[in-house]
């Protein structure tokens, strides 16, 4: 047997014991082997094909501690949990959000984990590099990878320090993972990274499980209207996108009314409580229909939601691709709707202006750092406070990361140029994703083949239940999509039956 | 039709001299020593705090309701002041006071720790849930840092151990609930995650209980409150949740406490403002909270028996609560300072500067 024979042999054992499937997805085995042989990688595969594992599993294979960098906490809690439900123990996260002690504890037991998830700014502490170069690191892992790219429709300012971050660590192999780059994406990736003969793994970022539906209507009403004629023989579980809150709760009553579906809605106005309750009961099937806007979803893996509906559409092809990729993600046949009118297309151009903060807030934010009225020794706060003046998230993080960079002998101001340029960069290529996502609504031809388009690849073979334009027969796809019972209706327990609940107890008094 | 009931009420307290704003801060517990000190100077502290889950949008829409419905009217040119009108104050007298305030919300010695009490509770309740089915992860609803290593203390402290906790901690929770009303119980323990028992939301639970939020949310607040003072005053029957609460145990906010024990060594508000670090005017809003809270065996350093007098005949000529015109009326011979002080102790004592609504 060679060495790579052994490797797989050893690599299909860890997928059976430790996770319970009993063969390899496509594309798996070869990431796994290169990872195996300690070379650097890149990877592209789909949306919900299985990326996590190609690191995972060498993780029981490889000395030392694998690290993770995740863009978002919701995508590390995630993976963490999924982790430890197939038992495995030491796995810990380092995010900004952590108490200090926790923060000393996993400092401290590092040598012992398997897994480490860390978001990007954890690197830049000396004391987390001081405790990583002392360790063995098995492998250097960039999730969400397309996030380092300047072209990339998500990009962090924190992921362009990485290829440094590795250098100082000693150069451990890197796997870089993603499920939507082009080529020009992909190629800032390998550079940006400073990945060495990288082997490059690139699958189709097409989901060939999920039936494609775009529909254009006439106004606001007919929309309404074809939603719920759709859900009336929709497969559940559901999730449904829009792109305000307001809509987000005025469907989810609308839904429960008319079709007497459990719903539930999801936006980032909520109490953070609020939001993670709904999150648990939709995971725990709880939720037939979830309405949300896209503060929903990353870092989500329920493996069987079988519907995506986009109430309104996202601002470019790469959030479509994200979006409907929380479809059946367990293999099994999905459905992905999206109604648009006229009236939407306005939505998305005042999304990208929000992105970014104005000028006028940028030029007071950088003076106001200057005289030292405002600070950015917390990064919560100095967020909060922005965000309290009305400027969104993105833009506050925007402002954050790059006053950050400041070099010493300079003024904040000094900075105003340069912060303006990238904006007008980064402007432009989200302008640019919106239109192409809009060609695509309006394409006649096969919306698989378009996107596939985007991504310069080439349509090899159509599913049978493609797309509206290659016109598929509706009501046998219905057939093919599993069916789930709906869930029993909300109700209140009295505390003798919940208490009985959360405790496994007997409901009868204790005494 | 609470929440109406409950606005009306409050509108009717503050008598027209807060806005809007103050009723909602009020609601929502804002930790601003204005906001704290008129829960005191109107009567309404219990409510302080009370639905803290309330956002601004909702509350103008009930508003508006009750202005579309005539029960209020505006007295000021913005609509930001409100009044009773007759249909209002007859909506009001109608409804039962027990269902109004049920007894629990005036419990308020613990109400600094509310919040963080039920952080950690719920924190608690879902990882004892998870360890009794044998569950070694789960998606915490709560993930404050400060509140997750608390609970984790709490847990590895050894005392009971693993096995007994679940146990524990239902009996627990099970004599707590059978000493409140059935429905306070039920809210409470509705709001509560568990392993593959998600807590509803508050939402959520209005619409299965027929009752509105705001109605929810003070039963649940109610049951909260009862359950921390039991939680005080017999720990010994609750050994084991009661560690929830330890630590402050003070309706005074920290900083004020601080200012207390300062005061206590003989400073004056001066010396403390520069000890601390601190405006005058924040030194000043403590000693404020101070009279509200009735620890101010100090307030005649700084408020006459006369003086006290000259303001409270002031207000009463005038029929206010509001600084202003009390201030305009004595000139140069009182301060602002004064002014709060006096209104604030015999908003204590219950002297009546105003009766309601008489227009
Ligand atoms: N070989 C396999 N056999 C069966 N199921 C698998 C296999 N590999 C992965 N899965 C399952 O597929 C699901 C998706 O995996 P994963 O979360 O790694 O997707 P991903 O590629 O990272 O997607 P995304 O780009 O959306 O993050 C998981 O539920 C996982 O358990
Ligand atoms: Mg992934
Ligand atoms: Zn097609």
């Amino acid at each position: 047997m060679n060495s790579n024979q052994r490797f797989l042999k050893q690599a299909q054992t860890i997928l059976k014991k430790q996770f319970g499937h009993e063969q390899f997805r496509p594309g798996q085995e070869e990431i796994i082997l290169n990872v195996l042989n300690g070379k650097d990688v890149f990877a592209m595969m789909p949306t919900g094909s299985g990326k996590s594992l190609c690191y995972q599993i060498p993780g029981y294979l490889l000395q030392g501690t694998v690290l993770i960098i995740s863009p978002l906490l919701s995508l590390m809690e995630d993976q963490v949990h999924a982790l430890r439900l197939t038992g495995e123990k030491n796995v810990r996260t380092l995010n900004g959000l952590m108490h200090p002690l926790e923060r000393s504890r996993v400092l401290r037991n590092l040598r012992s984990l398997r897994f480490l998830y860390l978001s990007p700014e954890m690197l830049r502490a000396p004391a987390v590099m001081k405790a990583l170069s002392k360790i063995t690191i098995a492998l250097f892992v960039v999730d969400e990878a397309h996030c380092v790219s300047q072209w990339g429709h998500d990009f962090r300012p924190d992921y362009m320090h990485l290829a440094d971050i590795r250098a100082q660590l000693g150069q451990p192999p890197c796997l870089a993972v993603t499920a939507t780059a082009d080529e020009h994406v992909r190629h800032d990736v390998v550079r940006s990274l400073n990945l060495t003969h990288p082997a490059q793994i690139i699958m189709s970022v097409d989901r060939k499980n999920i039936a494609i539906i775009v529909q254009k209507t006439a106004n606001q009403e007919e929309k309404t209207e074809r939603l719920f004629h759709l859900l009336e023989k929709a497969p559940y579980p559901g999730i449904i996108y829009c792109a305000s809150r307001d809509w987000t709760e005025r469907l989810a009553e609308q839904a429960k009314q008319k079709l007497g579906l459990r719903t539930a809605f999801y936006h980032g106005g909520m109490a953070s409580i609020d939001r993670r309750k709904i999150q648990n009961q939709f995971l725990d099937n709880q939720i037939d229909l979830l309405c949300c806007t896209n503060a929903f979803g990353m870092g989500i893996n329920k493996p069987d939601i079988r519907l995506i509906v986009h109430f309104h559409f996202p601002s470019s092809m790469n959030a479509y691709l994200q979006e409907i990729g929380r479809a059946s993600r367990d293999g099994k046949q999905g459905l992905a709707v999206l109604f648009y009118t006229k009236s939407d297309e306005q939505l998305p151009e005042g999304f990208i202006d929000g992105n970014f903060p104005s000028d006028e807030t940028l030029r007071r934010v950088l003076l106001q750092l200057d005289q030292g009225t405002r600070s950015l020794a917390d990064k919560n706060e100095f967020m909060n406070v922005l965000m309290e003046e009305g400027v969104s998230e993105t833009a506050a993080r925007f402002l954050f990361e790059h006053a950050s960079e400041k070099p010493m002998q300079q003024t904040y101001s000094s900075l105003l140029d340069p912060c303006r340029m990238r904006i007008k960069e980064r402007v432009a290529v989200q302008v640019n994703d919106l239109s192409i996502m809009k060609n695509y609504l309006e394409t006649s031809s096969c919306r698989r083949r378009f996107y596939l388009q985007v991504y310069h690849e080439k349509l090899q073979e159509k599913p049978a239940y493609c797309c509206d334009r290659c016109r598929i027969p509706l009501s046998e796809l219905m057939q093919k999509i599993p069916k789930k019972k709906r869930t029993e209706p909300l109700r209140l327990m009295d505390w003798k039956q919940k208490l009985a609940a959360l405790f496994q107890e007997s409901e009868r008094s204790p005494l | 039709m609470y929440q109406d009931v409950l606005l009306l009420y409050l509108i009717q307290k503050f008598c027209g001299e807060r806005t809007c704003s103050g009723i909602y801060h009020l609601l929502k517990g804002k930790k601003s020593s204005q906001s704290v000190q008129d829960s005191y100077l109107f009567h309404v502290a219990p409510f302080f705090h009370s639905c803290s889950e309330l956002s601004r949008s909702y509350f103008d829409t009930r508003i508006g309701h009750l202005q579309r419905a005539q029960l209020i009217r505006s007295i000021d040119a913005n609509c930001t002041r409100f009044v009773l009108t007759e249909n209002g104050v007859k909506q009001l007298d109608v409804f039962p006071k027990s269902r109004l305030i049920p007894d629990g919300l005036q419990i308020i010695d613990q109400i600094n720790e509310e919040g963080r009490f039920w952080l950690k509770l719920q924190l608690l309740v879902q990882t004892v849930s998870a360890l009794c089915q044998g569950q070694s992860t789960f998606l915490p609803v709560v993930r404050q840092p400060e509140i997750s290593e608390h609970v984790r203390k709490l847990i590895l402290s050894g005392l009971p151990t693993r096995d007994q906790l679940g146990r524990i901690v239902f009996n627990e929770l099970y004599q707590l609930f059978l000493t409140m009303p059935d429905g306070e119980a039920n809210s409470l323990s509705a709001l509560l995650s568990g392993w593959k028992a998600s807590g509803l939301t508050l939402d959520q639970m209005a619409e299965v209980s027929g009752k509105d939020t705001l109605e929810c949310s003070i039963l649940f607040k109610s049951a909260l409150r009862r359950m921390m003072h039991l939680f005080v005053e017999s720990p010994d029957q609750f050994p084991f949740l009661s560690r929830l609460l330890i630590g402050r145990q003070s309706s005074l906010s920290k900083t004020a406490e601080t200012t207390r024990k300062l005061l206590q060594t003989g400073l004056t508000l001066h010396d403390i403002a520069n000890e601390r670090h601190l405006a005058v005017s924040t030194i000043e809003d403590h000693l404020v909270e101070l009279t509200l809270k009735k620890v101010n065996h100090w307030l005649p350093d700084y408020l006459s028996a006369a003086c006290e007098q000259r303001i409270m005949n002031v207000a009463g000529l005038l029929k206010t609560r509001q600084l202003k015109p009390i201030k305009n009326h004595l000139g140069e011979h009182v301060s602002y300072f004064q002014i709060r002080l006096a209104l604030a102790k015999n908003a204590v004592s219950g002297r009546k500067v105003v009766r309601t609504n008489e227009q």
